[in-house]
């Protein structure tokens, strides 16, 4: 069944290359497994249409030979293939939220792992990553901040009146391997927004408080899911 | 009249086959408001999350290894192999370990390639090792274990070491005691006949449909683990010494991560001692869910179920030897 064979393989391919151009793709693996993802799309489909072409002039040798061979024919297996195929084109599973943030082991950051220089007051916040405040502010209790508001962009993982957790997960190659990352943002007004809605926050670092590093908010900016959602 | 019917009935079959693909997408699309409902739930969406994740991820290698898994059958001419390496396995194993290092990949691309082996006649302990260590020890993984790792620079050396040390000890128990014929399916596997494009159109094909459909089944196995099993437990058992090992090396097994990923998931499990995210990085690219699945599609499942545990006690002894001695 060899024509069969190479439609999947050619689904799979044409799957992979929308995937790829769309940047969805980095909604599941890192940014630089794009020309990977695109070299292997190409390959995929080439391989598909030699064998759809193959099959349909039918000079597919073992064809030709007429042996029944327990695996030759059949795709078997491969039409499970079918299956993230058709989640894909249909409808693309989103990122990762706030399921997994309480279930997975959070980053575990060592204090005095990092050096930072201190910060110094500029006209706009300073943009930086979850990590690196959390890094900060386990550094001889956020020393580096001076109070220099921040500007950190994530989603909300969990909230309480007055206060909620922003995330943002690390991943090394794929959604698989993602952990998050993930502080406390207090001083809020009114209703937190509600669980993996992404939000931009401004505000200066708070020192002592819990387990997690905490942030006083002075602004909360409700965003679209970046396109790179994760650090 | 007999090659008459039997090319009808291979010609209904083909379009038999187009048929159902053209059903599964229309049954998909009439089925779309059903699967958006679904993802509305955050445990659904973190599982189809996960398991599109691995297998996007997993794509490119497992075109590489149908790729090299295909160039091998039309381009090494059967009996070469058998005639390259040494007859004594006590020599074959050590060297199948070593050649791992040449073939950069993580481990979806290496089973075809080894089952690929086994059917151009190198032999089968020679083949498995090759299996276990080449995703372990190739130049990308050992330099992303060494970035992971930045303050302890050893780290890269004992997951070599331990992951050779591992590798060659399976592969000399199978030159041993292992029976061919649990390998049963890639020893009948089909060879596709004609010029050696054909061939190596025709295996790449097989391949990659064999391969692809296992990788979905250890895919969302691997999933719904990861969706089932909070990561969180883990913290109950980080202190003790020995359990801690296993725990992790069973952690490895039901992550199913790339290897090329698998460092940075150690060097983030702080609370855990080297030793035992030695034995993450030893047991990872060996033994998971997902390799699992592929092994039992492309050899047997009798055999999947021996060379697993076989795997995962010989890379947590390796990791825990290694660990003690240079860690």
């Amino acid at each position: 069944m060899t024509a069969a064979g190479g439609t999947i393989s050619m689904l799979v391919g044409a799957v992979v290359l929308r995937l790829t151009f769309t940047d969805t793709y980095r909604r599941y693996v890192q940014p630089a497994m794009g020309k990977w993802l695109l070299i292997a799309g190409v390959a995929l489909i080439l391989l598909g249409l030699v064998t759809l072409i193959n099959a349909l002039r039918n000079v597919e040798p073992e064809e030709a030979h007429g042996h029944d061979h327990e695996h030759s024919h059949s795709v078997g297996v491969g039409w499970l293939l079918l299956a993230p195929i058709a989640a894909l084109l249909l409808v693309a599973p989103p990122t990762l939220g706030a399921y997994g943030v309480n279930r997975a082991g959070s980053v575990k950051v060592r204090p005095g792992k990092a050096f930072f220089k201190p910060l110094h007051q500029k006209a706009a916040p300073v943009q930086m990553k979850l990590l690196e405040y959390i890094e900060r502010s386990l550094e001889h209790n956020g020393a580096s901040f001076h109070g220099v508001p921040v500007k950190l962009t994530g989603f909300v993982a969990g909230s309480e009146a007055g206060s909620f957790r922003l995330a943002r997960y690390q991943i090394a190659c794929c959604a698989a391997d993602a952990t998050p990352v993930v502080m406390e943002v207090v001083g809020t007004s009114g209703t937190p927004p509600s669980d993996d809605q992404w939000v931009t926050v401004t505000g200066t670092f708070r020192p002592g408080g819990g387990e997690l590093p905490r942030l006083a908010a002075t602004s909360i900016v409700e965003i679209p899911a970046p396109e790179d959602p994760y650090e | 009249m007999e090659t008459a019917a039997v090319e009808k009935s291979l010609r209904s079959r083909r379009d038999l086959g187009i048929a159902v693909v053209v059903l599964v997408i229309l049954l998909a699309a009439a089925l779309r408001p059903l699967l958006q409902e679904l993802l509305d739930r955050p445990a659904v969406a973190h599982w189809a999350t996960i398991f599109v994740a691995i297998t996007i991820q997993a794509t490119p290698f497992l075109v590489l290894g149908v790729t090299i898994s295909a160039a091998i059958a039309a381009f090494v001419p059967s009996g070469a192999l058998p005639k390259l390496l040494p007859k004594n396995p006590a020599a074959s194993v050590p060297v199948a370990a070593m050649a791992g290092a040449a073939l950069p990949g993580c481990e979806c691309g290496s089973v075809p390639i080894a089952s690929r082996l086994i059917t151009r006649g190198a032999p089968a302990a020679a083949a498995l090792t090759f299996l276990l260590s080449a995703p372990a020890i190739n130049p990308v993984v050992l330099v992303a274990t060494a970035v992971a790792f930045p303050n302890d620079p050893k780290m890269w050396v004992a997951r070599l070491v331990a992951s050779l040390l591992a590798a060659t000890a399976v592969g000399l128990v199978w030159a041993r005691f292992g029976r061919d014929e649990l390998l049963g399916r890639a020893r009948s596997l089909h060879v596709h006949e004609g010029t050696k494009g054909q061939v190596f159109v025709g295996t790449a094909q097989h391949d990659l449909l064999h391969a692809g459909g296992f990788l979905i089944v250890g895919a969302a196995t691997a999933a719904t683990l990861q969706t089932v099993v909070p990561r969180g437990v883990l913290d109950t058992v980080a202190g003790a010494d020995v359990l801690s090992v296993v725990a992790l090396g069973g952690l490895a097994v039901i992550m199913a991560i790339c290897s090329e990923a698998d460092a940075f998931i150690a060097a983030s499990l702080t609370q855990f001692s080297l030793t035992a995210r030695l034995a993450f990085m030893v047991v990872g690219p060996m033994v998971d869910v997902k390799l699992i699945a592929l092994q039992a599609g492309t050899f047997s499942s009798r055999f999947a179920a021996r060379f697993a545990p076989l795997t995962f006690v010989a890379a947590v002894a390796a990791a825990t030897l290694v660990g003690w001695w240079l860690l």
